[in-house]
């Protein structure tokens, strides 16, 4: 039975492609700033407030590995696509259910449990159409610039990438379920992939804070430990695999619950 | 086993019971009509019915599953066809691909069949759909894979007189096929003409369960007579007469009691013209309806309740 995956992941590929179209283009406009900022290094690092160092964890600025990973993966990937993730899983159920598209998914002989599963599948569309976007778009981008980026590196780290883009998900999938609004539960899923963003920025700051960012997704994904020191946090990845499972039963657990 | 039997359903939001401990049964092969206003509770029967919300206290089988069981009302839903009053369909895609849709779902041997009855233009993007159009693509979708039951939700909104009636036509052949069609609806011609049952619902109690027939029997005859001359009403009036309405020479009235007495009584009179028929089940509607809302009584309201006695 995956009727319901097969029309999803139809519906999701315009999107995955829109979305690839706007991050390539924003790795073009990063790209195009490396020459001077690899010149500068070490000046841009002292320049820039210790909070922005902080946030986006630069580190080894003036190498192309360095600034892909801490500059480039941090904006892009930990921030822009996993609000895009939690943003599309928020509005899976919701919108759905708003729209009454529910009702007459619901009058087929299919289970609640697959529709959240089949509908939350469908995400590998974006999933593969965003990494392999922007895998081309670095590997351009590095040559253009006469540099060369190891291509096990970076599909490692773009593989690495997809357990937190998961747990994106996960956070998503579960507001679909639980709030009323389409509008609502997508701001909530944006927000609050922002917000774990940036406590996980500021509480690597002051040891004594430290400690909360372990209970944000993107400190299990670490671009730079990939890219400039080549080692795969698979142990971290693993927790945020299963973070996002357990947020996908709560939410399969709870739309198997609910009246619609 | 009756294809849908309702037990106490009960569903409350808060202090509002959008149904009251509703009881009644939906025979095999019939085509079963729920009638009341918007607002009275007909959907949300129909979506207790489908699991789409769970019952507050009662219960229901369809097709013998229990509605309470998720899995097994899951598994009976190869036989069951929806139309629901809300058409959510995934509006980008054309019909043709909204009926490939459901039929990976469930289905489609008589599509071609309905695709000739009902003809929504197939290659266009949903979107751009007028109601009618979408109605019939939703008609389509709810038959095509066979189903034993159909369950439909106000089918004919946004059809035009002509679909209507096609799709009134359709439904008593289907029915005569076997098929158990159950229908809600606020439109009481639409009942009168393609029912064989009905059941009423005001404010989520069910007040009334008939055959269409009986309960047109019981609430009487519409008769309308024209005399030569005006007569003294104490003279032309009788108990069995309500609803009373003289205009010179011209006298309407419901008549309760039965017909032969009602001819004999009218031959003593110079008669110009007479009609005697069934009354309209908005007639009867009004009765159970009547009393509601507008409790600081009118004489139209009183002579209503008087006949909502007769009526019960």
């Amino acid at each position: 039975m995956t009727a319901i995956l097969r029309n999803e992941s139809g519906k999701l590929l315009h999107s995955s492609v829109l979305l690839t179209g706007m991050l390539a283009l924003l790795s073009a406009f990063m790209f195009a700033a490396y020459p001077g900022f690899a010149e500068e290094a070490e000046f841009v690092e002292e320049a820039f407030p210790p909070v922005l160092i902080g946030l986006f964890g630069f580190e080894a600025l003036h190498t192309i590995e360095g600034f892909v990973a801490s500059y480039l993966f941090s904006l892009i990937w930990i921030l822009f696509a996993g609000m895009f993730f939690a943003y599309v899983s928020a509005g899976l159920i919701v919108e759905d259910v708003r729209t009454r598209k529910m009702d007459l998914i619901l009058s087929n002989p299919v289970s609640r449990e697959s529709v959240v599963l089949q509908k939350v599948a469908a995400l590998w569309v974006p999933l593969v159409v965003v990494n392999a976007g922007l895998l081309v778009v670095l590997l351009v981008g590095a040559s253009v610039l006469g540099e060369s980026l190891d291509p096990v590196d970076l599909g490692m780290v773009l593989l690495l990438s997809v357990p937190y883009l998961l747990v994106c998900v996960g956070i998503g999938i579960v507001l679909s379920v639980t709030v009323d609004r389409v509008e609502t539960a997508q701001a909530s899923a944006l927000g609050l992939v922002f917000i774990l963003w940036l406590v996980d920025g500021l509480s690597d700051m002051d040891p004594d804070f430290e400690w909360i960012g372990t209970f944000t997704p993107s400190r299990y994904f670490t671009p730079t430990d990939v890219l400039v020191h080549q080692e795969y946090a698979y142990g971290d990845a693993g927790i945020l695999l299963a973070v996002f499972l357990v947020l996908l039963g709560l939410a399969v657990v709870i739309f198997a619950r609910r009246d619609i | 086993m009756a294809p849908i039997e309702i037990e106490d359903l009960t569903k409350r939001y808060g202090d509002l019971a959008a149904n009251d401990a509703v009881v009644f049964d939906v025979e095999r092969g019939e085509i079963f009509g729920y009638l009341g206003p918007n607002g009275a509770g007909k959907t949300t029967t129909i979506r207790l019915l489908l699991g789409l919300i769970k019952p507050t206290a009662g219960t229901a089988t369809v097709l013998g599953a229990d509605i309470r069981d998720r899995r097994a009302l899951t598994g009976v839903k190869t036989n069951i066809g929806y139309l629901p009053d809300t058409l959510g369909f995934e509006e980008r895609l054309t019909g043709t691909q909204v009926l490939d849709h459901f039929a990976r779902m469930r289905g489609d041997e008589r599509r071609a069949e309905l695709l000739d009855l009902f003809r929504p233009p197939l290659e266009k993007p949903v979107e751009t759909y007028s109601s009618g159009n979408k109605r019939m693509l939703g008609i389509v979708q709810a038959f095509m894979h066979d189903p034993d039951l159909v369950i439909m939700d106000e089918p004919t909104s946004g059809l035009d007189p002509l679909k209507q009636d096609r799709l009134h036509q359709f439904l008593e052949a289907e029915r005569d096929a076997g098929t158990t069609i159950f229908l809600s609806s606020h439109v009481l011609s639409e009942v009168q003409r393609v029912c064989d049952r009905v059941g009423i619902i005001r404010a989520g109690k069910l007040i009334a369960l008939e055959n269409i027939d009986d309960l047109l029997t019981q609430s009487g005859k519409n008769v309308w007579v024209h005399l030569e001359e005006p007569v003294e009403n104490a003279r032309f009036l009788t108990d069995d007469m309500i609803d009373v309405e003289v205009t010179g020479a011209t006298i309407q009235f419901t008549y309760t009691g039965d017909v032969k007495t009602l001819l004999a009584h009218l031959v003593q009179f110079e008669i110009v013209d007479a009609d005697i028929g069934d009354p309209q089940l908005d007639d009867i509607f009004k009765h159970y309806y009547g009393d509601e809302g507008e409790t600081d009584a009118t004489n139209e309201d009183a002579t209503r309740e008087d006949t909502t006695a007769e009526v019960e």
